[in-house]
């Protein structure tokens, strides 16, 4: 039988190159969604991990802080807890050097202490390393890449401090890691803290263990002794904290990219379905001579996993180089939202290969399932009859509607249960909202196309074909609708937060000019605007008021989010926040505004108390009112600068908003402001630009659905053609009674035009319909459950109608191919049993 | 008076691999004026099928000519004898050939939705009463029974009432009750259409009813 296999395998390609050349197509386009997705989910914490691992590779546990700084004080009191073998202090700061988007991690380490820098060359005069100032050991990669050698000077910047940087060693972290970050930068821990104004703060300490020692005892002590002050965690911890910050952002990516995949599988299954109609007769003679059930059944799977292994094969490369095309607007997002390490490089493990198979053969084999089902039932060559299959499928499809709508119903009773409190409920919905479609679709095709009145042979015959040739007509139809609803509920959920954003930053930006400085997108707290930059800001002639904002990162109940201190009564503040709940803060101090993320996530309403791990204990701070906020998936909250110097201490401000006289040109002022500060490293930009960059955050967040949208859709385009090419082959022989009636080949090749047509206008009302579902489930579930984001609707009708004729164009265009195929079938052809 | 159809000097032969070449037809030669029935007998593969394939312009003689009407098929391009079977020629099959997804009137009326001809919906109803199945036009095709079934391609033929009808084997696929029925009807319309017939048939019986008849032999024809 195997023997017999390849010989059938070879005339099957022979015969229907271009059938299985799409289906392939398909399976392959459906993997690469998966796998570039997954390339990129693997490798966006790998950074971070690598990192980690380089600097702290050696450390059993690492002690951080909750405080905007972790006292030195610590230091002494972790060496001397009993079971802690060794302990090294470290001081991390991420400074901007060179231009605005290069940032460099410097790491300030003990040289003396027990961890092990992989130096490159010969060996590195620590001497110099403790007394040049601006001593530092960059990566040998970063140095090649940026022009540098040993003895060049750098210039960087925190916040309005610079300081100089003397190339003095490499250190190969790579070498050792090869995943840790290329902007790694080491120096002397005194050094970097007196260069960047921190003395006696630190940023986290290392620990090594005993090894006879239990482990979660002395991590107990650690916590009891250093109180709640510091976060105790061990490497795979620290992992996991990273990893569940990125989890929302990764998951609704995996989630996008398995539907480019279960669109797939509909290709498979047409192509299955079309194979054993085709070859009924083969199998019936090989019953009647004797071939079992298995063997038959035998063929069938032999087809479907060739096509699932080729689908990896071409699959994986493909995903791979789509990974590598979009990395770079994944790791800005990673950067920008995240605060975490860019994405160097993408390392794709051995399992990885193992998964991507397990992905393409499972999506195969469950596109093959029903039509190898039909295959168990008697009397095959009768019941896979093309006629019998569309009529049995027709004579299903009100029960099918019905069960459709019942897992429609279902969705609906979910959200009425759940509503956005239970995370999972938005992917169920999801699922059964992308079940439904196929099984609402016969019936609708029969509904819609039985609609039509005919009265000639052309595009409208074509269209009604389409409710008569279900089995093969519906598939097609709802995969194109399952894209489609994927394509318009997520382009209006893009459309509708972005509207959000935007009437959001016009609300909330009020202030003429905006003053912070380059390193404040990645160090924040550290980042900090000097006295006196802000006093000559203050002077300028047509700045009316200044208003600022210091911030820093604080944790209530386990969870970091971010915490600042405003001139809550300033004028402009009445603005610049827009509430959702509650009142703005007043003159009265001792209350708290908390952003919605935040509320949502810790579920907390105006009236509650909001907990933060403060430096003398934790503070409860009055719930005031609740601000949209979209300026970060963290979440945030904020009070009077007098509250938070009250409970966390003095500190410096990190930003400020300008508000000018009525009618001054603010890019004027920006201009001047630039000029009489050139030599502070400063960010300073107008409203209006402030805006811009805002929006071209949320686009780059958001280029890589339009990735998965557009493979889903190609996948099911592909899957149109496929099934013209189906019909064509499959219904040759009325083909050829056309053409003996006299039809031409232009009308056959009009009427085929218009099956493609019809299919495309059937999937993309019914996908709209579907995404229409698709786009409330993602605003008002989806994004509140992982996000905590409020969302109002807005209907790009202009971008979706857009993209409606984009596929309607591309589907018509897929038909040009089968519908030449079709006629070019002669009269001739005219057989029996295929009619 | 020119005849509808005129065969002169016809073959055809197809390539094989083994014998080298097979000749379905051989120098056929005959020629049917309008208002005649002619009847072609033969056993299987004597060639029948061939023959109507290229009196409706399905095919082209590998030698001499076949002619619609006056014109030599041969020299037509495919869209030329497409369009001349289209408007002069109806077929009846052995196999029916109905849509099974269209209704009775709507395979009844597919010659006319080819043709673009909007005014046969009065014609095909007509048609439908005249074989008695007015009641079953709604009906989907796949329905019907066999002699139905050929009831309805008959109709469907003789729609856009073509200069020449040719049927292949039309009672070939029925029992022996329905064969008569179908026939007898076949004849009646072609007589009350003025119609021209070609028909081909194993039976002798059906043979008879035609005004002219003819026999295949291997490829060649001659008196039956």
């Amino acid at each position: 039988m195997i023997r017999y296999f390849f010989r059938a395998l070879r005339a099957q390609l022979h015969g229907g190159l271009s059938l299985f050349a799409l289906s392939l197509f398909g399976v392959s386009i459906g993997v690469a969604a998966v796998v570039s997705i997954q390339i990129i989910n693997l490798n966006a914490l790998s950074a971070f991990s690598g990192s980690m691992r380089a600097v702290s590779g050696g450390a059993d546990v690492t002690i951080v802080g909750k405080m905007p700084s972790l006292s030195e004080d610590t230091y002494p009191r972790v060496l001397a807890t009993p079971g802690v073998e060794a302990a090294w202090p470290l001081f991390r700061l991420d400074v901007v050097a060179e231009d605005l988007d290069f940032y460099l991690e410097v790491i300030g380490v003990d040289f003396f202490t027990p961890i092990d820098l992989p130096w490159e060359g010969a060996s590195v005069d620590l001497s110099a390393a403790l007394g040049e100032p601006g001593w530092v050991a960059v990566t040998p990669t970063l140095a090649r890449e940026k022009g540098w050698e040993l003895g060049d000077r750098l210039e960087v910047s925190v916040g309005t401090r610079k300081a100089e940087l003397v190339i003095g060693a490499f250190s190969d972290f790579q070498k050792a890691t090869p995943l840790a970050s290329t902007r790694l930068a080491v120096m002397d821990i005194a050094q970097a803290q007196s260069l960047f104004g921190a003395r006696g703060q630190l940023h986290q300490i290392d620990v090594k263990i005993f090894e006879d020692v239990d482990q979660g005892d002395v991590i107990a002590e650690l916590e009891r002794s250093l109180g709640t002050q510091v976060l105790v965690l061990t490497p795979e911890q620290r992992e996991q904290q990273a990893s569940d910050l990125l989890s929302a952002f990764r998951l609704n990516l995996t989630a996008l990219s398995f539907i480019s995949l279960f669109v797939g599988g509909f290709l498979v299954f047409s192509s299955t379905q079309a194979s054993l109609v085709r070859r009924r007769t083969e199998f019936g003679l090989l019953r009647s001579l004797g071939a079992t059930h298995r063997q038959v059944m035998g063929l069938l799977v032999g087809d479907v996993l060739l096509l699932g292994l080729l689908g990896v094969a071409v699959g994986m490369p493909l995903g791979y180089l789509a990974a590598e095309a979009n990395v770079d607007r994944v790791s800005a997002t990673v950067t920008n939202l995240y605060l975490l390490d860019a994405i160097n490089q993408l390392e794709v493990p051995a399992w990885f290969f193992l998964l991507a198979a397990a992905v393409g053969l499972f999506s195969a084999g469950l596109g093959a399932l029903m039509p190898a089902l039909e295959l168990g039932r008697k009397d095959t060559r009768a019941l896979l009859a093309a006629f019998s299959l569309h009529e049995r499928v027709g004579a299903r499809a009100p029960r099918a509607f019905l069960l459709g709508v019942g897992l429609m119903f279902l969705g609906g009773i979910l959200y009425w249960l759940v509503g956005d409190r239970w995370r999972p409920a938005g992917f169920i919905q999801a699922f059964l909202l992308i079940a439904a479609v196929p099984l609402v679709t016969p019936l609708l095709v029969q509904g819609a196309t039985g609609l039509l009145r005919v009265r000639s042979f052309g595009l409208a015959y074509g269209m009604k074909g389409l409710g008569k040739q279900l089995q093969t007509t519906s598939v097609a139809i709802a995969a194109l609708a399952v894209a489609v609803s994927m394509v318009v509920g997520v382009t209006t959920m893009v459309a509708s937060f972005r509207e959000t954003l935007a009437i959001w930053i016009e609300a909330t930006v009020q202030a003429d000019v905006y003053v912070s400085t380059p390193a404040w997108r990645r160090s924040r707290r550290r980042a900090v605007l000097d006295a006196s930059v802000i006093e000559v800001l203050a002077r300028h002639p047509a700045v009316e008021q200044v208003d600022r904002l210091r911030q820093f990162f604080a944790y209530t109940n386990g969870r970091r989010f971010s915490f600042a201190g405003v001139d809550a009564r300033a004028p402009g503040e009445k603005t610049r926040f827009a509430l959702l709940e509650g009142e703005m803060l007043g003159a009265e101090l001792g209350g708290i505004m908390v952003g919605e993320p935040l509320a949502r996530k810790e579920h907390l309403s105006v009236g509650d108390d909001l907990v933060i791990d403060g430096p003398k204990g934790p503070v409860a701070l009055p719930i005031k009112g609740i601000y949209y906020d979209y300026s970060s998936e963290l979440g945030s909250a904020f009070t009077h600068l007098e509250t938070m110097a009250k409970h966390f201490g003095d500190g410096p401000v990190n930003s400020v908003a300008l508000y000018l006289e009525q009618g001054v040109d603010s890019e004027h002022v920006v201009d001047e402001l630039k000029t009489s500060l050139a030599d502070v490293p400063l960010t300073i930009r107008s409203n209006r630009r402030i805006r811009e960059q805002a929006l071209l955050v949320f686009d780059q967040t958001f280029a890589i659905t339009r990735l998965l949208r557009y493979m889903s859709l190609l996948i099911a385009v592909t899957g149109v053609a496929l099934t013209l090419i189906v019909l064509a082959r499959e219904r040759s022989a009325e083909l050829a009674l056309y053409r003996a009636l006299g039809a031409t080949r232009l009308q056959i090749f009009r009427v085929f035009l218009g099956k493609g047509l019809g299919m495309a206008l059937i999937g993309i009302v019914l996908g709209s319909l579907a995404g229409v579902v698709f786009a409330f489930i993602l605003i008002y579930v989806v994004n509140r459950a992982f996000f905590g984001w409020t969302i109002f609707v807005h209907w790009p009708i202009g971008l979706l109608v857009q993209q409606s004729l984009v596929i309607l164009g591309a589907s018509v265009l897929a038909s040009l191919y089968p519908a030449r195929v079709a006629s070019r079938v002669p009269a001739t052809e005219l057989r029996r049993e295929d009619l | 008076m020119e005849p509808v159809l005129e065969f002169k000097n016809v073959s055809k032969h197809y390539p094989q691999p083994s014998t080298g070449v097979l000749k379905a037809l051989d120098d056929v030669s005959f020629s049917i004026q309008t208002g005649r029935t002619l009847a072609i007998t033969g056993r299987s593969g004597s060639g029948k099928s061939t023959l109507l394939h290229l009196a409706a312009g399905i095919d082209v003689p590998s030698a001499g000519t076949v002619s619609f009407v006056g014109r030599d098929l041969g020299e037509l391009s495919d869209r030329d004898r497409t369009l001349i079977r289209r408007d002069g020629v109806g077929l009846v099959f052995q196999f029916f050939y109905l849509l099974p997804h269209l209704t009775v009137w709507e395979n009844v009326s597919l010659p006319a939705w080819i043709a673009s001809d909007a005014g046969m919906e009065e014609r095909g109803r007509d048609l439908l009463e005249r074989v008695g199945l007015t009641a079953h036009a709604s009906q989907e095709a796949s329905k019907l029974s066999g002699g139905e079934m050929q009831r309805v391609a008959i109709c469907r033929a003789l729609l856009r009432k073509p200069r020449l009808l040719l049927a292949d084997e039309p009672t070939g696929n029925l029992d022996d009750g329905n064969s008569e029925i179908v026939m007898d009807l076949l004849m009646k319309l072609v007589d009350e259409e003025e119609g021209t017939l070609l028909y081909v048939t194993h039976s002798d019986e059906q043979a008879a009813q035609a005004d002219e008849r003819l026999a295949l032999h291997s490829g060649k024809l001659g008196p039956a």
